[in-house]
């Protein structure tokens, strides 16, 4: 019975001394947390040569390029909807296009905000 | 006099099955007769979408089976495409990976003893685990981008060095501090021991028949663990914890002792990668990857036991058919046998002790 005691009071000692700690915590959103350069957030492309290997290797369906009558790429689009946000695309690509950014609050009142398109950067192929 | 019988729904959206697991479960006043449990909530065809993606769009998907453990089911894709092409890793990245795995191990026993503390009525505890585990994740984020969905293991390697290893020397000098704090709070508390004890025991023989593996069945007096005789783990010194008492107690302490072995494992990983060199690997090329034609099998120790991947491919860029066995799946069939004549009231905690994670079980 003693013993049992012990243990309760023990268990609560170690409870009690966290009063006196700091909060660990974050008061998001008034407050962020600083993200290292590696984070996995909303894409950037520049320098897109339509080469479709990210197309190719996205597990989602994510990723699909416009072409022209003349059979040539010319515009690039990434729905956001879909995208797992798996870096794939970005590790894959032969000329390093895909940059994925440091956003992460995707959250938006129109769906087509959703769809990012470079247009004109497919061009030089 | 007539007896009637009552027949109660837990979940599955109760706050306390983990997840969406529904039991039927019949009862005589207090005391369960038989316990029948229904998944398939979260079922996401895991299995029939690998035959239309090709191994590398596979890849980013496997992490989602396990979201509290996403590296080993990475690592298991991993092995049977390296298995299939006959590449042999480097050593340093086979210490990056055991260091990676046996962090998620510890990250995913944290969650599991503030989960399972939760369902007991123990608050606290709950707050600091998810405290320690951000330490974990943290360094995950930092070197894989993300938190749970890593993505980190490529086919013959993995994605990047690592340049940075303070994080993981922080994390193992707190983590045995509260690790003791923890068992100062739970291990010896009367309350704890009234819940767990005696609760819940799974004898050797029936873990043998309904498939258990990993921590529950180490807990029950099994020496087994796959780690001994995985490759991965070639040169690591390590112990297997093995408990005789079988019941939610033991299970409990298996785990806690084996976080302390794991925190071993990834400073025995740490030390070999602070003499490294820069990292040499021979990855493979997956984009036209095409694994030959024949069965592949492979398997590991995750946290919740023994997860399996096999795969049958036609020589295709796809897999022909892809199967998963993970350690859930066999826990929630075990709470059939386990609840039977216990008390309403222990069901929650016997199912807790577990370890049923429900991505695991549905895939």
């Amino acid at each position: 019975m003693l013993n049992e005691w012990k243990n309760l009071w023990l268990g609560l000692w170690t409870v009690f001394k966290h009063l006196f700690k700091k909060p660990v915590t974050l008061e998001y959103p008034e407050k962020k947390r600083v993200l290292n350069g590696n984070f996995r957030g909303k894409p950037q492309v520049s320098g897109c040569i339509g080469c479709g290997i990210c197309k190719k290797v996205c597990p989602s369906g994510a990723i699909s390029f416009a072409k022209d009558e003349n059979g040539k790429v010319y515009s690039y689009k990434f729905d956001l909807k879909k995208c797992i946000f798996c870096g794939n695309c970005s590790f894959y690509c032969p000329k390093g296009a895909i940059r994925m950014g440091d956003e992460y609050e995707l959250a938006c009142a129109d769906a087509s905000e959703l769809e990012l398109i470079y247009e004109g950067g497919c061009n030089d192929k | 006099m007539t007896t009637t019988t009552l027949k109660l729904n837990l979940g599955p959206q109760h706050p306390s099955t983990h997840g969406v697991l529904r039991l039927l479960l019949e009862l005589k006043g207090e005391k369960i007769l038989s316990c029948e449990p229904d998944i398939g909530y979260l079922h996401r065809g895991m299995e029939k979408m690998a035959e239309k993606m090709t191994y590398l769009q596979y890849l980013p998907t496997v992490d989602r089976i396990d979201y509290l453990a996403g590296f080993f089911y990475s690592e298991l894709l991993c092995r049977i495409v390296e298995k299939a092409m006959e590449v042999e890793l480097p050593d340093k990245v086979r210490a990056i990976r055991v260091m990676l795995l046996e962090l998620n191990r510890i990250a995913s026993h944290l969650l599991w003893v503030g989960a399972f503390l939760m369902d007991l009525g123990a608050v606290s505890p709950f707050f600091y685990v998810f405290r320690e585990r951000e330490m974990i994740l943290r360094f995950f984020e930092k070197l894989t981008g993300q938190r749970m969905m890593y993505n980190y293991f490529v086919f013959g390697g993995v994605r990047r060095d690592i340049d940075f290893l303070d994080g993981v020397e922080e994390i193992i000098s707190i983590l045995p501090k509260k690790i003791d704090d923890y068992e100062k709070i739970i291990t010896e508390n009367p309350i704890f021991l009234r819940r767990t004890v005696g609760k819940g025991i799974l004898e050797p023989e029936i873990a043998f028949n309904y498939a258990i593996t990993g921590v529950n069945l180490r807990a029950s007096g099994v020496d087994y663990d796959y780690r001994n005789s995985d490759d991965l783990y070639r040169g690591f010194d390590f112990r297997t914890v093995v408990l005789e008492e079988k019941d939610s107690w033991a299970r409990y302490k298996a785990r806690i002792s084996e976080m302390r072995e794991c925190v071993n494992i990834v400073g025995q990983a740490l030390d070999y990668l602070k003499r490294a060199g820069v990292l040499e690997q021979r990855l493979i090329n997956p984009l036209n990857l095409k694994l030959p034609a024949g069965d592949y099998y492979s398997e590991i120790e995750a946290p919740r036991g023994l997860a399996c991947c096999y795969v049958r491919s036609d020589g295709g860029e796809k897999p022909y058919r892809l199967k998963w066995r993970t350690g859930s799946y066999y826990s929630v069939n075990l709470l059939r046998k386990l609840l039977v004549g216990e008390y309403l009231n222990d069901a929650v905690a016997i199912a807790g002790s577990l370890d049923i994670i429900l991505p695991e079980v549905d895939k």
